[in-house]
C-alpha cells in the first residue's frame, strides 16, 4: 500500500484530529449545532490545512537549511494568520457565493489549533517527508476534522429532540457525547493492514 | 557564540516573512478590493443594526440592500429610530412619514381569566392554541405560554401572573412577537399614547365577567368621562384616539374593570 493511502486513513480515522488527538475542540463545540454550519466550518478548514501544508512545508525547509527550527511555532502561527487574510480577500473578490458560504469560519480558523498541529505534525511525524505527503496529510486530517465536526452536529440536532435530564442540558450531555464519540474512535488504533 | 547564526538571522528570518506578508495583503486588499455601494453602506450605518429579522431580510445589510435597490420598504424595519428614519428616507428620496409604535400585550387576564382546561405536555402557545382555542375560557385571553417570550430577540418579554408583559426598555419594537402570538394579542400603538385598553375581547358585559376579573366589559363609562371625547365604543371595546387624547387619566380612574393601562415607557436621556 502506497504511504500516501496510510496518511488518508490514518488522518481521518486513527489519529482524528479531534477525537484522538484532542485539537481544535472550540470549534468543534461550538460549530456543530447544525450540520450546515458544520459542514461549511468543515469545507473551510480542510482548504486551509491543505494551503497551511504546501507553505509551512517549504518554509521548513529554509528554517532547516538555517537551523533555526525552533521558530516554527511562531513562523507557522504568523504564515497561517497572513495566508487566511489573503486567500478571504481572494474568495471575496472571485468567488462570493463561497465566501458566504465560508461566512464567519474562514477567519475564525486564523487561530485554530488544529491548523497550527497539521503544520508541525507535517515536519515533525511524517516518514517520508515531501510536499505531496505534506499536502495529504494536510487534506486528510482536514477531512478528519469534518468527518467529527458533522457525526458531531448529526448527534446534537437529534439530542434536541430527545429528553435528557435538566441538568445535563446543553453543554455537559454535548461532553459526554463527545467522550463517547472519542472512546469509539480509539477502536481505530488497532487498524492495521 | 556565533552572533550571525543565533541572533541575526532569526530575526531577519522572522521580520522578513512578516514584512513580505504585510506588503502582500496590502497590494491584495488594494488589488481585489470589492466596489462597496456607497448608499448601501450609510444606510446600513443609519439602521438599527439589531438584526432582528423582522423585515423578513436575513440582517441589516440585507435589507439596505433591497432598500437602495427599491424592493423593500421602509416602514418594514421598526427598531430603527425615527430621526434616522428620516435621514434614510431623504437620502434615498421616499417617504419615511411612519409613526413610531411600541408594542404592548392587548390582555390583562393571566391568573384572573378562568381555564378552561388544564394543559398538561409539551409545547408553547401555538400548540396550545391547535386544542379548541387555547386553555383560556376567554377566546381573546393571553395564554401564557411563552411563545412571545421565546421569540422575542432582546428578551423583552415576560409572564407575569399569567400574561405577557413587553419591557418598554428593552424592547426594540421589531415586532416579531405581534407576527407569533396566535391570538394576536401583540398590538402596536403609537408611541405618543399615554393610555391604552389592555383587553381585546369583544363579546358581551356578562359573558366577559364569568370569564375574567379583569376583562374589558364594554360599559362605555371611560366614553363618557373622557373630557375630550378621545373614546369612542366599537364592538364592546373602547378605541382611543390619540390625536385628541390629553393623557388626563379620567379613564383609567373610572374603568371599573382597572384594564385601561398607561403606557409607561422608559425615558430618555437625549430627549
Amino acid at each position: 500500500m502506497p504511504y500516501w493511502l496510510y496518511l488518508v486513513i490514518g488522518g481521518i480515522f486513527i489519529n482524528n484530529f479531534v477525537l484522538s488527538r484532542f485539537l481544535g475542540i472550540c470549534p468543534f463545540l461550538g460549530v456543530s449545532r447544525k450540520t450546515e454550519t458544520a459542514l461549511g466550518m468543515g469545507l473551510a478548514v480542510i482548504f486551509v490545512m491543505g494551503m497551511t501544508s504546501i507553505i509551512t512545508f517549504g518554509l521548513n525547509l529554509l528554517l532547516k537549511e538555517l537551523n533555526i527550527q525552533y521558530l516554527q511555532t511562531i513562523v507557522f502561527i504568523l504564515v497561517i494568520a497572513a495566508l487566511i487574510q489573503l486567500i478571504e480577500i481572494v474568495i471575496k473578490r472571485f468567488a462570493p457565493s463561497l465566501y458566504t458560504a465560508l461566512g464567519v469560519y474562514l477567519p475564525l480558523i486564523t487561530t485554530n489549533c488544529a491548523v497550527l498541529g497539521v503544520a508541525i505534525m507535517n515536519v515533525t511525524e511524517l516518514a517520508t517527508q515531501n510536499i505531496f505527503t505534506s499536502f495529504v496529510n494536510g487534506i486528510s486530517s482536514g477531512i478528519g476534522f469534518t468527518l467529527a465536526l458533522l457525526i458531531m452536529a448529526g448527534i446534537r440536532e437529534k439530542l434536541e429532540y430527545s429528553e435528557i435530564p435538566e441538568k445535563f442540558k446543553g453543554f455537559p450531555i454535548t461532553l459526554i457525547t463527545a467522550s463517547i464519540m472519542a472512546m469509539a474512535f480509539t477502536a481505530f488504533a488497532g487498524l492495521s493492514f | 557564540m556565533d552572533f550571525s547564526k543565533e541572533i541575526l538571522y532569526p530575526v531577519i528570518i522572522l521580520t522578513g516573512i512578516a514584512i513580505f506578508f504585510s506588503i502582500l495583503i496590502a497590494i491584495f486588499s488594494k488589488r481585489f478590493a470589492i466596489k462597496k455601494d456607497l448608499q448601501v453602506e450609510t444606510v446600513l450605518g443609519l439602521l438599527a443594526g439589531a438584526n432582528c429579522g423582522a423585515c423578513g431580510y436575513a440582517g441589516c445589510e440585507a435589507f439596505a440592500k433591497a432598500l437602495v435597490k427599491g424592493e423593500a420598504k421602509l416602514s418594514m424595519c421598526n427598531a430603527t429610530n425615527k430621526e434616522c428614519k428620516k435621514k434614510i428616507g431623504a437620502l434615498l428620496g421616499t417617504d419615511a412619514s411612519d409613526e413610531e409604535t411600541v408594542v404592548v400585550c392587548a390582555c390583562i387576564g393571566g391568573i384572573m381569566c378562568e381555564d378552561k382546561y388544564e394543559y398538561q405536555g409539551y409545547g408553547d402557545c401555538a400548540s396550545v392554541e391547535l386544542l379548541s382555542g387555547g386553555r383560556k375560557s376567554c377566546p381573546t385571553g393571553c395564554i401564557g405560554m411563552s411563545t412571545c417570550v421565546s421569540s422575542c430577540p432582546v428578551h423583552a418579554i415576560d409572564i407575569i401572573k399569567g400574561v405577557a408583559v413587553v419591557n418598554q426598555s428593552k424592547c426594540i419594537h421589531c415586532g416579531i412577537c405581534v407576527l407569533n402570538c396566535p391570538k394576536s394579542l401583540m398590538k402596536r400603538i403609537p408611541k405618543k399614547a399615554m393610555y391604552f385598553i389592555a383587553c381585546s375581547c369583544h363579546e358581551s358585559g356578562k359573558n366577559v365577567r364569568i370569564n375574567c376579573k379583569v376583562g374589558c366589559i364594554g360599559c362605555g363609562i371611560c366614553a363618557k368621562v373622557c373630557p375630550e371625547g378621545a373614546i369612542t365604543m366599537v364592538d364592546n371595546l373602547p378605541v382611543f384616539d390619540y390625536d385628541k387624547c390629553i393623557g388626563c387619566g379620567v379613564c383609567a380612574d373610572k374603568c371599573p374593570s382597572k384594564c385601561i393601562k398607561e403606557l409607561v415607557l422608559p425615558q430618555k436621556n437625549d430627549e
